[in-house]
C-alpha cells in the first residue's frame, strides 16, 4: 500500500516550509525515528524524524520546493514498491491542518496582530509560500491584495541579482532566507505594534566572579555568567508574573511556566532563540548544561521545534563582543526582553578616600508597556540587581 | 336587528329532500366547530382558530344553489364555506391537526384552507382579502365558465378599502361576483356599529349595486336571497350585495371568551339558532323527528370516528417545497 | 431590427396576447389611452375591451383581480403605473399571490405579471421614483424581473408572462427612449448577462445601472483599469454562479444599486459571493443611493444617483489607482 507523507506543523505558526534537504532518497527504507527532512520553517531549519517506518517512493516536493502543512510531500511505499508519480499539489483553499484563526486561512501573524490581507490574498500566499507580513498592502486601508501578494512573490524570487546603483557602486542582492524573512517580520511587527519602555540598571558582578573563578580552578563545570543571570531572570519571573505574559486582543495572559529564550547567533550568522523550559525550576548546573547543548544545536541549526518554542521571555547577550550595552527588541508575544552588556571593571568610592574596582554589567530591559509599566521594569531590575550581587542563593 | 323576524321564516320549503341534506350540512359544521374547539382545547390544535358556529345557514344556504363552474373565496373563519362546498370533512380535520393528510398538506392550517378542486379559491387571513381574490375570480369566469364568484366576508371589512374598490371594479366591469356579507354584529372585540357609519348595503346601493338585507339565521330566507343574487351576476349585470344578519356563538378567535358581549345577547340568538330554525321548517312540513334524530346521531358517529382518525394520522414528512413553478 | 425599449414592451404585450388567448391585459390607461408611457398603444383596437381594459385608479381591486384570475385560469398581465404605488398591491401580491402555490401544496401556480415603471433621474420627486426592488426581495415565491435593454425588454417580458410564476417586472423609465437591436429576443428568467468583459473588478447592477456602469468602464479602460460589467437582468431569483465566476476572474465586487443602501438587494449580491468566494475576495462593496428620499431638484437628483462618473471614481480609489 502506498501512502503519502505530508508536511508536518512543526511550529506552532507554521503555515508552510522549504525542504532544504532529504535526507532519505527514493527506495530508502527508514525506521520510525530516522531522520527523513530538513525543512525551514518560519522559525528555525529543523530535522523532521519519521514518525512511522516504511520505504520512500517518490519525492513530490523537491529540496528547494515549499509546502503547506499536510500537503504530500512523498509518497511511502510499505514494500511493493508501488508509488504514484510525482504532481504539484496546489491546496484549492486552506491546507488541510491550518492554524486555529476560524477561517482555515492561513495567519502567520501572532494573536492580535492578524495581517491585513484580503480573503484571495491571504489564500494565495499559501499557495506561493509567501508571508503576509513585510508586504505593503495597496488595497483598500493599507490590504495586501492578491496582487501585492504576486508581487512580492515575484520579487522574492531566490535567484541572486546585480544591479547597478549609481553612487554605491555594484550592488548583490539576494533574497531572504524562511529564517531573516520570518526574523523581519517579527521584528517589524514588535518594533511597528508594540509600544515599548527601556529600563537599564548596573549591576556589581564581583562576587559571581569571584565564584566562577573558584570554580574553574576548581575543574568543575562553570556556570556562565549569563546562565546566572538566566537563572535569576527565571526567579524574578516566578516572582513577579507580571512579566511572564503577553497582551493579546485586550487582554493580559499570563503564563504558569518560565521558559527562557537565548538569543544565539548561528554560524550562518542569522539569530536562533532556543528556549530553556522552566528554567526557574533548574539547579544553575542543569541549566548550565541545558544552555550550552542548546546553544551547540542552534549554531549546528539542529535545533527541534520542541526546543524553540514556548518562550515568555528572552535574554540577549552581547558580552562577549564587548557591548557595553544595547537595546533589544521585543519578540512578540513576549512582554519583555532582557540585553546584557560586557563587563566592565569600575572604580568607586569604597569607604572614606578610598577607591575600590567592581566588576559591573549593564542590563537594559526592553517591556511591551501595554502589559509591564515602569513600576514593574523598575521592581524587576531591582530584584535582578539584588539575585546577582548574592549570587550565593542561585546556585543553590 | 332588523330583518331578523321573531318567528322562523316560514317560506316552503320547496325540497325536503335538499333541506334535510342542508340540515345534515350545519349539523356537520356544528359539530366539526365544536370538534376543533375540543381539539384546540387538548392542545392538538395550534395557534388559533376562528369557529363558525352560528353562522351556518348563510354558507350552506349560498352553496346549495352553487354550480361546478362556479367559486367561492372565504375568510379566516372559513371551516363552514369549505365544508358546504364539500371539502372532505376528515381532510379539513386533519389539516386543523397539522396532519400530512390535510387538505392542504398541513402547510396552511386553519386561516389558509385551499381546495381549488371543491371551487374553494381559498380562505383569506387578512380581512377584506376574500373579496379582492373573487373579484379577480369572476373576471376569469365570465371569460371562461360563465361561472360566478362568491366572497364571504364579516361585517369587519366593510371598513377595508378592498370593499369599495371591488364594488366598483365590478360594477364598472360587469363583472359576476356575490358579495355576501356575514354581518355577526362584532369585528373581532369590537361592535360593528361602534365602528362602522351608516348602512352596509348603502355602500353597495351607492354604486348601483342591488343589495338586501336578510335574516341569515333562516337557510330558507338565505337561499331565497342568494338565489336572487346569483342570478342577478350570472346574467352579466354585474355584482350583487347581501347583508346576512348572524351571530357567531362563539368568541371571535379561541382565545375570545366574548366577555365583551352585553347579558343576554347570546341566549337571544341562540333561540335563533339556524339547526334549530331549520329543524322546526323541516317538523312543520312533516318530515319525522325520529329521522332527524338519526340524523343527529349519524353526524355525531361520523364525527367521532374523524376524531379517532383525525389522531392517528401521520404529521407531515420533512417539507419539500418548490420556491417556483418550473 | 431596432427598436426602442418602449417599442419593445409593447412588442411584447402584442405577441403574449396574439400567443396565447388566456393572456389579458388591464391597468389604469392601458387601453384606450395607449398607457401613461405609451408602452400599450393599439393593444386596445387590437384585442379589444375582453382583454385590454382600463380599470379605476384601484390598486388593491386591480392586483386583487390579478391574483384571482391568475387562479381561475387566465394569465393576467397589470400594469401598476408607478412603482411607488406598489405598496397598495401589496396585499394580494404578498399575501396571495406568492403564498398560494405553496398553500396547495404545489398544485395550482399564480401565472401573473405586473409592469411597473420605475426609477429616478426624472425629476418626478420622492413619489414616483423609488425602486421598489428591495422591498419584495424577502417574498419567497415572487420573479423580480429588471431589464437593460430593448432586446431583453422584449425577451424577458414575453418568458415573464410566459412563466407560471408571479413576476414583478420592471421598467425603468429612463430607459424607454433607449435604442437596441431586438432581433432573435430570447431570455431566460435568472440569467444574468456579462456586458462587458473585464479583468480588474466585476461591476454588478441592474436596469440603468447597467448603462452607467459601461459609461464608468470605458472611462476606467483609460486608466488602464478592466472592469467587467454583469448585467442581473433577473434580480429574484438571483443568478449567483454568473457573478462568482466573474469574481473568480476578478477578485473585486462592486454592486452599483439604484436604490438606498441599507436593506438594498447589493447587500444581498455581496452576501451570496461572501458565501460562495470569500477566498476569491480582495474588495467587496456597493455603490447604492443615500439613505434618504429622492430629492427634486435636478442637480440634487443627479448627484443622489450613481452615475458613471462615482462609478469610475469610486473604483478608482478602492484600486488605488486615482
Amino acid at each position: 500500500m502506498a501512502r503519502e507523507l505530508t508536511m508536518p506543523k512543526l511550529s506552532d505558526s507554521m503555515a508552510d516550509a522549504v525542504i532544504t534537504r532529504w535526507l532519505k532518497g527514493p527506495g530508502e527504507a527508514f525506521a520510525r525515528g530516522d531522520a527523513l527532512i530538513e525543512v525551514e520553517t518560519d522559525k528555525a531549519t529543523v530535522v523532521y524524524e519519521a514518525e512511522w517506518e516504511g520505504t520512500l517512493g517518490a519525492i513530490l516536493v523537491p529540496e528547494g520546493g515549499t509546502a503547506g502543512v499536510g500537503e504530500a510531500i512523498a509518497t511511502v511505499s510499505n514494500g511493493d514498491g508501488e508509488a504514484t508519480p510525482p504532481r504539484v499539489v496546489i491546496p484549492e483553499a486552506a491546507p488541510a491542518v491550518a492554524s486555529d484563526d476560524g477561517g482555515g486561512l492561513p495567519d502567520r501573524a501572532p494573536p492580535g496582530s492578524r495581517a491585513n490581507a484580503s480573503p484571495v490574498a491571504r489564500r494565495v500566499a499559501v499557495e506561493l509560500g509567501v508571508s503576509l507580513h513585510g508586504i505593503a498592502g495597496t488595497g483598500p486601508g493599507g490590504r495586501v491584495t492578491v496582487e501585492d501578494v504576486r508581487a512580492a512573490a515575484d520579487s522574492g524570487a531566490p535567484a541572486l541579482e546585480r544591479q547597478d546603483a549609481a553612487g554605491k557602486g555594484e550592488v548583490t542582492a539576494r533574497a531572504l532566507t524562511p529564517t531573516e524573512t520570518t526574523i523581519a517580520r517579527r521584528m517589524t511587527e514588535s518594533a511597528t505594534t508594540t509600544p515599548v519602555l527601556t529600563a537599564a540598571a548596573d549591576v556589581d558582578v564581583s562576587l559571581i566572579a569571584t565564584l566562577r573563578r573558584g570554580a574553574r580552578e576548581a575543574g568543575e563545570v562553570t556556570p556562565s555568567l549569563n546562565d546566572f543571570v538566566v537563572k535569576a531572570a527565571a526567579l524574578a519571573l516566578r516572582e513577579q508574573p507580571r512579566l511572564n505574559s503577553s497582551y493579546a486582543d485586550g487582554r493580559i495572559e499570563t503564563y504558569s511556566r518560565v521558559n527562557v529564550g537565548i538569543a544565539v547567533a548561528t554560524e550562518d550568522d542569522t539569530l536562533l532563540v532556543p528556549v530553556v523550559h522552566d528554567a526557574d525550576r533548574k539547579t544553575l548546573a542543569e541549566l548550565a548544561a541545558d544552555t550550552r547543548r542548546l546553544a551547540n544545536a542552534a549554531r549546528r541549526r539542529t535545533l527541534t521545534p520542541e526546543q524553540l518554542h514556548h518562550a515568555t521571555f528572552t535574554v540577549s547577550n552581547l558580552g562577549m563582543f564587548g557591548v557595553r550595552s544595547f537595546t533589544a527588541i521585543v519578540d512578540p508575544p513576549q512582554a519583555a526582553i532582557l540585553a546584557v552588556g560586557g563587563v566592565r571593571r569600575e572604580a568607586f568610592e569604597d569607604g572614606p578616600d578610598r577607591v575600590g574596582f567592581r566588576d559591573v554589567i549593564t542590563m537594559t530591559l526592553t517591556c511591551d508597556h501595554r502589559v509591564v509599566y515602569g513600576a514593574h521594569a523598575a521592581r524587576f531590575l531591582s530584584r535582578l540587581r539584588e539575585l546577582l550581587e548574592r549570587p550565593l542563593a542561585l546556585t543553590l | 336587528m332588523s330583518n331578523v323576524s321573531e318567528t322562523p321564516a316560514t317560506g316552503v320549503l320547496e325540497d325536503l329532500g335538499l333541506y334535510t341534506g342542508i340540515y345534515r350540512q350545519m349539523l356537520l359544521i356544528r359539530g366539526f366547530e365544536d370538534l376543533v374547539q375540543s381539539l384546540f382545547l387538548a392542545g392538538e390544535v395550534y395557534g388559533t382558530t376562528h369557529l363558525y358556529s352560528g353562522q351556518e345557514a348563510i354558507a350552506t344556504g349560498v352553496a346549495s344553489l352553487l354550480e361546478d363552474r362556479d367559486r367561492v373565496a372565504a375568510t379566516y373563519r372559513g371551516h363552514g364555506h369549505a365544508l358546504a362546498v364539500g371539502v372532505d370533512p376528515q381532510a379539513l380535520l386533519d389539516e386543523m391537526l397539522g396532519r400530512g393528510t390535510g387538505i392542504n398538506g398541513g402547510r396552511a392550517g386553519s386561516m389558509n384552507v385551499n381546495s381549488p378542486r371543491d371551487r374553494l379559491i381559498g380562505s383569506f387571513g387578512i380581512v377584506g382579502g376574500s373579496i379582492a381574490a373573487a373579484t379577480g375570480a369572476a373576471l376569469a369566469l365570465r371569460k371562461t365558465t360563465g361561472g360566478v364568484a362568491v366572497a364571504y366576508f364579516g361585517d369587519g371589512a366593510m371598513n377595508q378599502g378592498y370593499v369599495f374598490e371591488c364594488l366598483n371594479f365590478c360594477q364598472v366591469l360587469g363583472l359576476p361576483l356575490v358579495l355576501v356579507c356575514e354581518n355577526n354584529g362584532y369585528g373581532e372585540y369590537t361592535a360593528f356599529r361602534s365602528v362602522t357609519a351608516g348602512e352596509l348595503t348603502d355602500r353597495a346601493k351607492v354604486m348601483g349595486v342591488p343589495t338586501e338585507t336578510i335574516d341569515g339565521m333562516s337557510v330558507w330566507t338565505v337561499r331565497d336571497a342568494a338565489r336572487r343574487a346569483i342570478d342577478h351576476a350570472r346574467s352579466g349585470k354585474g355584482p350583487a350585495f347581501l347583508e346576512a344578519l348572524t351571530y357567531r356563538f362563539v368568541g371571535h378567535s379561541r382565545s375570545d371568551p366574548g366577555a365583551y358581549r352585553p347579558d343576554g345577547e347570546l341566549d337571544s340568538w341562540r333561540e335563533r339558532d339556524p339547526i334549530t330554525v331549520l329543524a322546526a321548517q323541516l317538523a312543520a312540513a312533516g318530515v319525522d323527528e325520529a329521522r332527524l334524530e338519526e340524523t343527529r346521531r349519524e353526524v355525531a358517529d361520523e364525527l367521532e370516528h374523524m376524531r379517532a382518525q383525525g389522531l392517528a394520522a401521520p404529521w407531515p414528512t420533512a417539507l419539500a417545497a418548490h420556491e417556483f413553478k418550473d | 431590427m431596432t427598436t426602442t425599449f418602449r417599442t419593445a414592451i409593447r412588442d411584447a404585450l402584442d405577441e403574449a396576447l396574439a400567443d396565447d388567448e388566456r393572456v389579458i391585459l388591464f391597468g389604469e390607461d392601458v387601453a384606450v389611452a395607449g398607457g401613461v408611457f405609451a408602452t400599450t398603444t393599439g393593444l386596445y383596437d387590437k384585442y379589444g375591451p375582453e382583454r385590454v381594459f382600463d380599470t379605476p385608479i384601484s390598486e388593491l381591486a386591480l392586483t386583487g383581480a390579478a391574483f384571482g384570475s391568475a387562479v381561475t385560469g387566465l394569465r393576467p398581465v397589470i400594469e401598476i403605473m408607478f412603482g411607488d404605488f406598489l405598496t397598495l398591491a401589496m396585499d394580494s401580491l404578498v399575501n396571495q399571490s406568492t403564498k398560494y402555490w405553496f398553500l396547495t401544496q404545489e398544485e395550482q401556480s399564480v401565472p401573473l405579471t405586473i409592469r411597473s415603471v420605475v426609477g429616478a433621474g426624472g425629476r418626478f420627486g420622492a413619489i414616483h421614483s423609488q425602486m421598489p426592488v428591495s422591498w419584495f426581495m424577502g417574498v419567497p415565491g415572487i420573479k423580480i424581473v429588471c431589464p437593460s435593454t430593448p432586446a431583453d425588454a422584449k425577451g424577458l417580458l414575453k418568458a415573464s408572462i410566459r412563466d407560471d410564476n408571479p413576476v414583478l417586472f420592471f421598467e425603468h423609465k429612463r430607459l424607454y427612449t433607449l435604442e437596441g437591436d431586438v432581433n432573435g429576443a430570447t431570455a431566460e428568467l435568472g440569467k444574468a448577462r456579462v456586458a462587458r468583459e473585464g479583468g480588474d473588478v466585476t461591476i454588478v447592477t441592474a436596469m440603468k445601472g447597467v448603462h452607467d456602469s459601461l459609461e464608468a468602464a470605458d472611462a476606467l479602460e483609460r486608466d488602464g483599469i478592466s472592469a467587467e460589467v454583469i448585467d442581473l437582468r433577473t434580480l429574484r431569483p438571483l443568478d449567483a454562479d454568473t457573478v462568482v465566476a466573474s469574481v473568480q476572474k476578478t477578485n473585486r465586487i462592486a454592486v452599483v444599486e439604484e436604490g438606498p443602501q441599507t436593506g438594498g438587494w447589493a447587500g444581498e449580491v455581496l452576501a451570496t459571493v461572501t458565501e460562495q468566494a470569500l477566498g476569491h475576495l480582495d474588495d467587496a462593496w456597493r455603490i447604492a443611493t443615500p439613505d434618504t428620499p429622492i430629492p427634486y431638484s435636478p442637480p440634487l437628483e443627479d448627484a443622489f444617483l450613481p452615475g458613471p462618473d462615482r462609478i469610475a471614481t469610486e473604483i478608482r480609489q478602492r484600486l488605488r489607482r486615482t
